[in-house]
């Protein structure tokens, strides 16, 4: 028999114990699996918040699992993750050793808690890495006094482990179970880690409360005793029935590159030559009998700075409008060269991955609502359909990144770079430290089948080409979220009314607009609606600030209000109060407020509400 | 495929339909605002000045996009996408820049590629050869720029000169309507101002044309000089120190003439039907 592999599992406790997950969680699994994917390109996605690879390979070129592991959980602790690395033979073992890792600190107290270790055992089910945690730690110390066959070997196992916990415990949730190391260590485990509720129970009441009770029973008395379930249970707990990690490979490169020697200064020949590539890009695909739903456009200028933006494409985009597409890009960089932190960096999907990674890169800082697969995001042909809905837009994502790691010095070298800037079809390329282009790469993101696409018979999509490559351009220079389509929705806020979604992006409003919802403010709709409401003081009139109770009886007519600092209007008008309270079962998005209308002496009426004692302008008539 | 048909109904009427009025040169605006502009429609290429954002940027939008074209609102991020939606914007046609940051110009000759209508709020005075890059763009683009601020050179200017709320009372009642004087001034044909008086918003939401018997007892010495201060502001803000128009007090005067609100709330309950056929 072979050496059972070693692996190392990297977990997300926050993401692996939601309930719901919903695609937030999922985006951020895909941004931590692209954080892992940059030290193993090779990762198996084993559920939602938990990864996991070989760990022979990176332990080798990192220098030992430890530091590999540390560094993973260091990465993604930048990356605003609070991970835990397990590494083990097999699989199982890797989880619950990412599961024992779970605050080294606590396990020491563990060691006085669990003496028993047993004590874990009716745990079971889902709450079993939890358990495992304060399993381990008390085990180490009380191996003598635990369960029979702990014997030897187990105390020394067991200290191995310990020493190598403690070492890890500087740098937080990091376990690594030492090779041969892993009978042992799946000896100690409570039987509840196996998961199977009902077996779990059964176990526990036949008094098998470890898996080493477990795998000390003969195998062919496991089977006929509990049939299938626990024969894999027991192979688990031997250490035997570790399956190899099904990693998903960087596939077929599909990408289509051209470099530019001597370093092209001009963008017109770089978008010609973008017209060709995008051929060559498309009969790649076509001879697959792929397409891909966005494409990547990734530009590296001399001085290493890289420019990476996602395009929707879904098969639909000819040669021409690719070039199209680079040409936006490229005059959006050279705005962004010119542009002294005019527009927030990170507003715009920075992101800092490496250069040399192929698939990952092509993975934007920010992510699109849609699921998006990760790790390789090339050859994926037959995973995907590709939404109808999802066809009609073309939507940009941008990713811009210093050349490799010296990432801080080259955005230094981004900001200072003055100068040209994308001026119409003479655009320049080269800001004042950029250098020339040196490479053009178009990488497909997110392949699938390519089905053909069929027109409507009727009435072409309300958005036509004209609209969507406006839109597009206007995104290439302010970023995705920054040209909004706006959607009407229900609620009693005047600003719930109205949603705001991302040109290229299809959402539903979440309070739907046909309900009645009473409490609305009746009449016409305010033309201005601040998105913050204005802070504002209501006097009545001898000056005093004029106040409502808890039972909405106003303290006096108001008289006099001052919005934002400008001088104080008079009140010709006012009515109210309407008192609104909303969601009171959520902290974040509850609001209690009365509701005013005021009209004043310069012809204009507001929408004001008094919030927790204060007085606030949410919009203008006028 | 009802809802395939009902597009091609719609846009069969929308495009001629609003092409009934208007020339093939121009975009479409709501009925009620066709006495103020020359010619009764936004010419292509033109610039509209209207010095401070608010509904009647909104019914301007509005009425071409009800017309079937795209409009793009930059610079706004206070817009109320209702109140529009109320006055006849197709929402499905609109898209928002809220905040176009410094690259503005660029931005609205990137929208200008894409919609008929740009609303843009600058965020800063521009530079009068920014003004002439963007006109230049406008003309080749054949679309309407409706600019909420200043903009120097404008082809038609818009202003509310004069606004009353009605339906509050004291402590009571909701806002029902707003009596609004409009006045339109410009180069060109536009350079003759001319003055309407529009229910915006109506009861309803829309804009409608109001009688400006409101008005009647206030004498017409008051409201004079009210247009000339529009045009000050609209136009040449030079002139507003002139020593001859020392008009201020006079702007508290019809305050006091339109006391009788009641009267006015009463008014527009039976008023409006009668006014939208004019």
């Amino acid at each position: 028999m072979s050496k059972p592999q070693r692996v190392m599992v990297v977990s997300c406790p926050e993401l692996s114990s939601m309930r719901e997950p919903d695609r937030e969680a999922a985006r951020a699994f895909a941004r931590l699996v692209a954080v892992v994917t940059e030290f193993c390109p090779r990762v198996e996605s084993v559920r939602l918040g938990v990864c996991a690879f070989g760990a022979r390979g990176p332990a080798r070129y990192f220098g030992g699992e430890t530091e590999v592991a540390r560094k993973i959980v260091a990465a993604a602790a930048a990356a605003g993750f609070s991970c835990r690395a397990g590494v083990a033979e097999g699989l199982f073992a890797a989880l619950l050793a990412a599961g024992c890792a779970a605050g080294n600190g606590g396990a020491a107290q563990g060691g006085s808690a669990g003496p028993g270790g047993g004590a874990a055992g009716p745990g079971g089910g889902a709450a079993g890495p939890g358990d495992g945690a304060a399993g381990p730690g008390g085990a180490g110390p009380s191996g003598a006094g635990g369960p029979g066959d702990a014997g030897g070997p187990n105390g020394v196992g067991s200290s191995g482990g310990v020493g190598r916990m403690g070492s890890a415990g500087e740098s937080g949730a990091v376990m690594v179970v030492p090779p041969g190391g892993t009978r042992e260590f799946l000896r100690r485990q409570p039987v509840g880690v196996i998961g199977n509720s009902d077996l779990v129970s059964l176990l526990t009441r036949l008094g098998i409360r470890t898996l080493g009770d477990l795998a000390a029973l003969p195998a062919a008395d496991v089977v006929t005793r509990l049939g299938a379930a626990g024969e894999a249970a027991h192979r688990l707990a031997c250490g035997a029935g570790t399956q190899p990690l099904a990693t998903t490979g960087p596939g077929a490169d599909l990408s289509a590159e051209v470099e530019f020697d001597p370093p092209e200064t001009i963008a017109e020949p770089v978008v010609f030559a973008a017209k060709r590539l995008a051929e060559r890009f498309h009969a790649g695909l076509a001879a697959r009998g792929v397409t891909c739903v966005r494409m990547g456009v990734q530009v590296r200028w001399e001085d290493g700075r890289e420019v990476s933006r996602l395009w929707r494409h879904d098969g639909l985009l000819t040669a021409v409008q690719v070039a199209d597409r680079v040409r936006w890009q490229l005059d959006g960089a050279a705005a962004d060269a010119t542009d002294d932190g005019g527009v927030d960096r990170r507003a715009r999907g920075w992101s800092r991955s490496e250069a040399g990674a192929r698939s990952a890169t092509c993975q934007p800082a920010r992510w699109k609502p849609e699921p998006v697969i990760t790790g390789s995001g090339f050859h994926r042909a037959a995973v995907d359909e590709v939404e109808g809905a999802a066809r009609d837009h073309g939507a940009s994502e941008v990713g811009v990144r210093g050349g490799g790691r010296k990432a801080g010095g080259a955005r230094g070298g981004e900001r200072k770079a003055g100068g040209v800037r994308g001026g119409g079809r003479e655009a320049g390329v080269r800001g004042g430290g950029l250098g020339g282009i040196t490479v053009l790469r178009l990488v497909p993101d997110q392949v699938v089948r390519a089905t053909g696409h069929q027109l409507a018979l009727w009435g072409d999509a309300l958005i036509t080409d004209r609209v969507a490559r406006a839109a597009m351009r206007v995104q290439a220079i302010l970023g995705h979220e920054a040209v909004l389509r706006p959607v009407l929705a229900g609620g009693r806020d005047v600003r719930d009314r109205v949603m705001q979604v991302p040109f290229g992006e299809k959402k539903e409003p979440s309070l739907p607009p046909d309900r009645p919802w009473p409490g609305r403010i009746p009449g016409p709709a305010p033309a201005v609606v601040y998105p913050q409401p204005l802070a504002a003081r209501v006097t009545d009139s001898r000056g005093f600030p004029v106040t409502v109770t808890g039972r909405c009886a106003v303290s006096a007519p108001p008289a006099r209000v001052t919005v934002d600092g400008e001088p104080p209007r008079g009140v010709t008008g006012w009515a109210g109060p309407w008192p609104l309270t909303e969601r009171w079962w959520d902290h974040a998005a509850a609001s209690r407020r009365a509701r005013f209308q005021l009209a004043t002496d310069d012809g204009r009426a507001w929408l004001a509400a008094v919030c927790d004692g204060s007085w606030q302008i949410e919009a203008g008539y006028w | 495929m009802e809802a395939a048909l009902a597009e091609v109904i719609r846009t069969s009427q929308v495009l001629p339909g609003a092409g009934a009025g208007t020339p093939p040169d121009a975009l479409p605006v709501a009925a009620p605002l066709r006495d103020l502009i020359p010619g009764g429609a936004l010419a292509r290429g033109s610039v509209v000045a209207v010095p401070e954002f608010g509904l009647l940027c909104l019914a301007l939008a509005a009425g071409v996009s009800a017309a079937g074209a795209w409009c793009g609102l930059a610079g706004v991020p206070e817009l109320g996408v209702l109140a529009a939606a109320g006055l006849g914007l197709d929402t499905e046609r609109t898209l928002l820049i809220p905040r176009p940051g410094t690259a503005w110009p660029q931005v609205v000759s990137s929208l200008l590629d894409g919609c008929e209508f740009v609303l843009l709020c600058p965020p800063a005075v521009a530079a009068a050869q920014t003004r002439r890059r963007l006109e230049a763009t406008l003309r080749r683009a054949r679309g309407v720029l409706l600019v909420a601020g200043d903009w120097p050179g404008a082809h038609v200017i818009l202003q509310v000169t004069w606004q009353e709320w009605s339906g509050l009372g004291d402590g009571h009642g909701r806002l029902r309507a707003c009596r609004a004087e409009v006045m339109a001034a410009g180069r060109g044909a536009a350079a003759r101002p001319r003055t309407r008086w529009l229910w915006l918003p109506a009861e309803d939401g829309t804009v409608a044309a109001a009688d400006a018997l409101g008005m009647a007892d206030v004498p017409e010495v008051m409201r004079a000089p009210k247009v000339a201060g529009a045009l000050r502001t609209a136009g040449t803000p030079g002139v507003a120190d002139a020593p001859g128009m020392a008009d201020v007090p006079e702007v508290t005067v019809p305050r006091v003439v339109r006391a009788p609100k009641v009267a006015g709330v009463l008014r527009i309950a039976g008023r409006p039907k009668s006014d939208e056929c004019v």
